[in-house]
């Protein structure tokens, strides 16, 4: 019996490739889920609406956007984090310690305005880039290197301020950062014109360039990624400062609108960042998330908040409503992954 | 060992010479010498543990070689890591695809070599790049669909890609058909030889010994981490080829001893099947007997070994204890049916190595040992000592902790475990992996002892001596079938492989 | 050396190092964290004057400093020497144990306290009572039946006349909302209800649209305060129960861009922010505490144990309402703090 080699036809056909359903099939998966957040968004608003003439309101409106500023910068930069399958418990007291170190930089030591922000910037940096070498030099989770680091600086932030508030009365204008009207005769204020500039920053970041492309690359398969050549250390780092310069930016703006650094404010605000990017779709197990996802996620939490005060449901209910929210939103988000990975 | 055809022969685009390669305890590659010619594909060929993915890894990077000299175009070449590998040329498709499976094709082939600006990348350019790089491999894919999209067999067609993106010269295909059809092998095929050229070769991972006569032109042999001989394609037949891979002589006593109880049917499994892999796998196990379950890695017999005990799910097929159909849908079911099953991975899946030796023995039994509200000790000790002697397990206390013990000692615990359940049927998963020479043949005297006493064994293992040594009846499976049953009087090495791999059409006239 | 010799001399060298920096935190050493009035503490004296040791539950923070002011007018009042020391911090609850040690061991006369944690400072106090020295509590006192009496602020009277200058400040009539700091503990729940209960009783015509918690935060005060006057858009003041609650309204009027004054907002306690948008006019006015109340108060309660008389369970310290037109005056402005 011989093995003769037959010969093979060449290779041509195309039915090894491309599906039916092709090009759009990824992109409108992802556009499915994020369509279904803001219809959630919109659903939300439109039942407030209609529960309170007050809430629709253009000053009401401004009040959301004030009152989610801050928790949405955190977000922003912690989506990075959370997409590469790690997660930062420290950006609430971070964000804290940095409200405090802009008090030190402006009021104790009377430098000015743009000096203080730009090291308060650097601060919150700094900060991120520690918990960066926690996780990818030293190999500490996530979790833990975080929790740490949630600790380190709310001690920080007591001891620095002398467990005071530290306030900005040397410079009156630091207060305008978060709180000058930029249109004139409505609410809108610089604050609210930040976090939203920042929005297509941070958006440009996580699909343009090289960091975003291995932020998901690191959170979809991080053996992989470094299999094939990438400096997966090095870029964790710097996803982790990228984090870091948020909660700098967070800390200012907080800082700014009290025109005071409160060392012991802030309490809690890491888990509703963390919860508005998870409701925004994006995956705590990484690999899968979107900036936008975020946002809407932020509002999300924001319009409850308010809608919900503004109906005068009682505090205790407030909480458990939104805790469920969540539930229900990262639950449907796992049963549309499950149906899409089963095809 | 050495090779006759190629030593001062043409220049050759990749030749290994003396190879050698220890981890402790055992010597996975001996003086191997291994050579790839220009245009030419090369089988590699060999049982599990044969040395080819080790000598794969040391071409790749991935390890370092003890010893030996590597020539890539007749120049020295010494890899260092696995991109330093591809650097030079060697483009490797492992096994298990290294890809990320939220990035879209594209972004996956291109990963870490991104064209950038500013650390800003396009995508549009990116997708070009990939649309000409799979135009020019003949590829139709979409670069812009995730990976988690396509199907397993465009998933290998994009790490093709990716490991062709390199100007390869060699490259190295592990197991590429092992989840594809038949007409995606065809394209794989096509693949190949759009690939080989005067400046190229292939090193084609295989075994599947008669997909080989469509693809490969030559095929070398390894076993025992030992080039046993290369041959041309074209003068050699399969039964050959699977004679080199499994020659060896056995040693020792060769035979199992005559069954004493044989008796009445204890397991009967009909039609099985799972999802991924088990098609319609039907077989009896038997009182006072050993059923050796033989095939090559991947053929399915630890699934279907965990399918039996519920531990995955079924998509068809029924279970029958001492003659009554069962419904078994977890471990638990199984224990309490009395079935047991042994893990191959004994350390992750078979015993608690941060427990002590009572504990482990007594983890499948422990509510018997509840009185009142809590464990009681004393009398796991009790149960504990029984084992410890009748199965000679060396420990100085039954508080000693597992981690302590050797390998051969435990298995014992592990296996004392499912004795102290009190298990009709026990599952053996390589029984003796990782243990040496003569705690093996405790083992096996304990396996003897236990079906003199009426139980059943099925005793899973990749060693074909072993499975001869040991096994009263023998099944093979294959790709998920089991192809045959037979006594252990009809088997041979020779046998069982073919069967292993699917050739026994041919086995009449090999 | 060779290394173990070299470790244990590092572990000695550490362990003095450790002992001496202990020492330096320690109450009797710092003059920091204490201080006498008129005289130094007497040790061992037979009964010249009175000793009266005093433990708060801070020591640099302003309000502490303006009891201590309290407590020394009564000292030199009553003829007694007393000691004021506090950690530095209100979650030292080492240091402050240390301190009521310490005063114990120099056999005090009387002891005044007020616990930052009343569990970890019940075996001192029982034994002071088996010594037979009298325990009186201030502030928020201790969770215990050894002290004589506790002298504090009743929270609820002090409620009730904010409540009743929220009433008059808008005609008795119209729509009030509260932004309470909590509603576990004594002081949140007491002034809400303090202010509730005074309008439930006394304006008919005033309705309270809303009761809602900031956690004493701010931001989120302010946050809330928002959404409270949005969907209350004929809302006519606001209480806010504590220093943060407060703030956190005015940052809210100002963020609104509401003209002053056409929401009257009455705070709690003081701090800059507070005085500072008092004078401005942002705010209408505050309750304030009364801590040399608490201070003197204290230390007289302490004389008349002494003297054998009883007790009453609790000495109201008082509270004052103020507002621009007394914040200056220097009774008021001896009890603010910033």
């Amino acid at each position: 019996m011989s093995n003769a080699k037959k010969s093979v036809a060449p290779v041509a056909d195309a039915s090894v490739g491309a599906r039916d359903t092709g090009k759009l099939s990824h992109r409108f998966q992802g556009s499915i889920q994020q369509v279904l957040a803001f219809a959630s968004l919109l659903l939300i608003v439109v039942i407030f609406s209609v529960l309170s003439p007050h809430f629709l309101t253009a000053n009401n409106v401004t009040s959301i956007l004030t009152a989610a500023t801050v928790t949405g910068l955190l977000a922003l930069g912690t989506t990075f984090v959370i997409i590469t399958g790690g997660i930062d418990l420290s950006i609430g007291t971070g964000m804290v310690l940095c409200g405090v170190m802009a008090g030190v930089f402006l009021t104790y030591w009377g430098w000015p305005i743009w000096a203080g922000v730009i090291f308060t910037l650097l601060v919150g940096a700094l900060i991120g880039f520690t918990n960066g070498f926690s996780v990818s030099i030293l190999g500490i989770p996530p979790f833990i290197a975080t929790l740490s680091m949630m600790l380190i600086t709310t001690g920080l932030a007591l001891v620095i301020s002398g467990t005071a508030p530290i306030y900005f009365n040397d410079t009156p204008d630091f207060q305008k950062i978060m709180n000058l009207t930029i249109i004139p005769g409505t609410r809108f204020s610089m604050g609210v014109l930040i976090f939203i500039l920042m929005m297509p920053v941070a958006a440009f970041i996580l699909s343009k360039t090289i960091l975003g492309r291995y932020t998901f690359a690191i959170g979809s398969n991080e053996a992989a990624t470094a299999l094939s050549g990438v400096n997966v250390r090095k870029w964790k780092l710097a996803i982790y400062t990228l984090s870091g310069v948020f909660v700098g930016l967070a800390g200012i703006l907080s800082a700014s609108r009290l025109s005071s650094a409160q060392p012991t404010g802030g309490l809690g605000l890491e888990l509703q960042a963390i919860a508005a990017v998870v409701i925004g779709g994006t995956s705590l197990a990484g690999g899968k998330g979107s900036i936008i996802g975020t946002v809407i996620g932020s509002l999300i939490m924001a319009v409850l908040t308010n809608g919900l005060r503004i109906v005068s449901v009682p505090q205790e209910w407030q909480s458990v409503f939104i805790g469920i929210v969540i539930l229900v939103a990262v639950y449907l988000d796992m049963l549309r992954r499950r149906r899409a990975a089963a095809r | 060992m050495a090779t006759d055809s190629t030593a001062q022969g043409p220049p050759s685009l990749l030749r290994i010479r003396g190879a050698l390669k220890s981890f402790p305890g055992v010597r996975a590659l001996n003086d191997v010498d291994l050579t790839l010619g220009y245009n030419e594909v090369l089988g590699l060929v060999g049982e599990n543990g044969a040395g080819k993915s080790t000598l794969m890894k040391l071409l790749s990077g991935i390890y370092q070689p003890d010893g030996g000299e590597f020539f890539l175009e007749e120049r020295p070449f010494e890899p260092m890591s696995p991109r330093h590998s591809q650097e030079l040329g060697i483009s490797i498709i492992h096994q298990e695809l290294n890809l990320m499976p939220d990035l879209t094709v594209a972004q996956n082939i291109f990963i870490g070599r991104e064209p950038h600006r500013f650390g800003v990348q396009s995508d549009k350019r990116l997708n070009a790049m990939t649309t000409e790089l799979l135009d020019r491999l003949g590829l139709a894919l979409d670069p812009t669909l995730l990976i988690s999209e396509l199907s397993v067999a465009q998933q290998q067609m994009a790490e093709i890609a990716k490991a062709l993106s390199y100007e390869a010269r060699v490259l190295i295909m592990d197991e590429p058909t092992a989840a594809l059809n038949d007409n995606e092998v065809d394209t794989l095929f096509g693949i190949v030889r759009r690939f080989v050229s005067p400046t190229t070769g292939v090193i084609y991972i295989s075994h599947r010994i008669q997909e080989l006569s469509r693809i490969v032109d030559r095929v070398t042999v390894l076993r025992d981490g030992e080039n046993v001989g290369e041959r041309n394609m074209a003068e050699t037949t399969d039964g050959e080829i699977i004679s080199m891979m499994v020659g060896r002589k056995l040693t020792g006593k060769e035979r199992p001893p005559a069954v004493k109880n044989q008796g009445k049917i204890v397991l009967a499994v009909k039609g099985l099947s799972t999802a991924k892999l088990l098609r319609d796998v039907t077989f009896e196990a038997r009182a006072g007997e050993i059923l050796g379950f033989a095939g090559l890695m991947g053929a399915g017999r630890t699934e279907l070994a965990r399918a039996i005990v519920g531990a995955d799910p079924k998509t068809s097929g029924t279970i029958s204890v001492h003659g009554s159909e069962v419904t078994i849908n977890s471990p638990a079911d199984a224990s309490r049916l009395g079935i047991g099953y042994l893990s191959e991975d004994r350390k992750k899946l078979g015993v608690l190595v941060e427990r002590n030796v009572r504990e482990n023995i007594a983890l499948p039994s422990l509510a018997s040992f509840v009185r009142g509200l809590t464990v009681n000790t004393a009398l796991m000790d009790v149960a504990a000592h029984r084992y410890i002697d009748n199965l000679r397990i060396k420990t100085p206390s039954t508080t000693q902790d597992l981690g302590n013990l050797s390998g051969g000692n435990q298995q014992k615990v592990a296996i004392a475990k499912w004795l102290l359940r009190d298990c009709d049927v026990l599952i053996f998963d390589e029984p003796t992996r990782g243990i040496d020479v003569g705690a093996k043949e405790e083992i096996y005297a304990l396996l003897n002892e236990l079906v003199s006493e009426g139980k059943a064994i099925i005793a899973i293992s990749s060693e074909l001596p072993e499975v001869l040594r040991i096994a009263h009846r023998i099944a093979v499976m294959s790709d998920g079938r089991l192809t045959t049953i037979i006594p252990n009087s009809e088997a041979t090495q020779e046998k069982l492989m073919e069967y292993a791999t699917n050739a026994t059409t041919e086995a009449a006239t090999a | 050396m060779n290394s173990r010799t070299k470790i244990a001399t590092a572990a000695g060298g550490l362990a003095a190092l450790m002992i001496a920096l202990s020492g330096c935190s320690s109450a009797s050493e710092t003059p920091a964290s204490s201080t006498s009035s008129t005289s130094d503490a007497p040790v061992d004296t037979p009964a010249e004057k009175p000793y009266v040791a005093l433990i708060s539950k801070g020591f640099q923070q302003q309000f502490w400093q303006i009891v201590q002011t309290g407590a020394e007018q009564a000292a030199e009042e009553f003829n007694v020497d007393i000691t004021f020391e506090g950690p530095d911090s209100e979650a030292n609850v080492d240091q402050q144990i240390q301190q009521l040690q310490a005063a114990l061991d120099k056999s005090p006369d009387a002891i005044g306290f007020a616990a930052l944690d009343s569990q970890a400072a019940s075996p001192l106090l029982q034994q002071a009572d088996d010594q037979g020295i009298p325990v009186i509590a201030f502030d928020s006192g201790v969770d215990s039946d050894i002290p004589l009496t506790t002298a504090t602020t009743d929270n609820k009277a002090a409620a009730a006349e904010a409540a009743k200058q929220m009433a008059d400040a808008i005609g008795n009539e119209g729509e009030v909302a509260l932004v309470v700091h909590d509603q576990t503990s004594i002081t949140g729940t007491d002034r809400r209800d303090g202010f509730l209960e005074y309008m439930e009783a006394n304006e008919p015509n005033i309705t309270i649209v809303d009761v809602q918690y900031g956690g004493g935060d701010q931001a989120e005060s302010a946050d809330l305060a928002k959404a409270i006057i949005a969907s209350n858009p004929n809302l006519k003041g606001i209480f806010g129960s504590n220093e943060g609650s407060a703030i956190g309204v005015v940052q809210a009027v100002k963020e609104l861009g509401l003209p002053d004054g056409q929401l009257v907002i009455i705070g709690f306690d003081s701090g800059l922010a507070q005085t500072d948008a008092i004078r401005s006019g942002l705010m209408y006015g505050a309750i304030t505490q009364n801590p040399i109340g608490i201070g003197y108060e204290t230390v007289k309660a302490a004389v008349a144990a002494l003297n054998g008389e009883t007790l009453p369970l609790v000495i109201d310290t008082g509270y004052f309402y103020y507002d621009s037109t007394n914040i200056d005056d220097p009774e008021i402005a001896a009890v603010l703090y910033e």
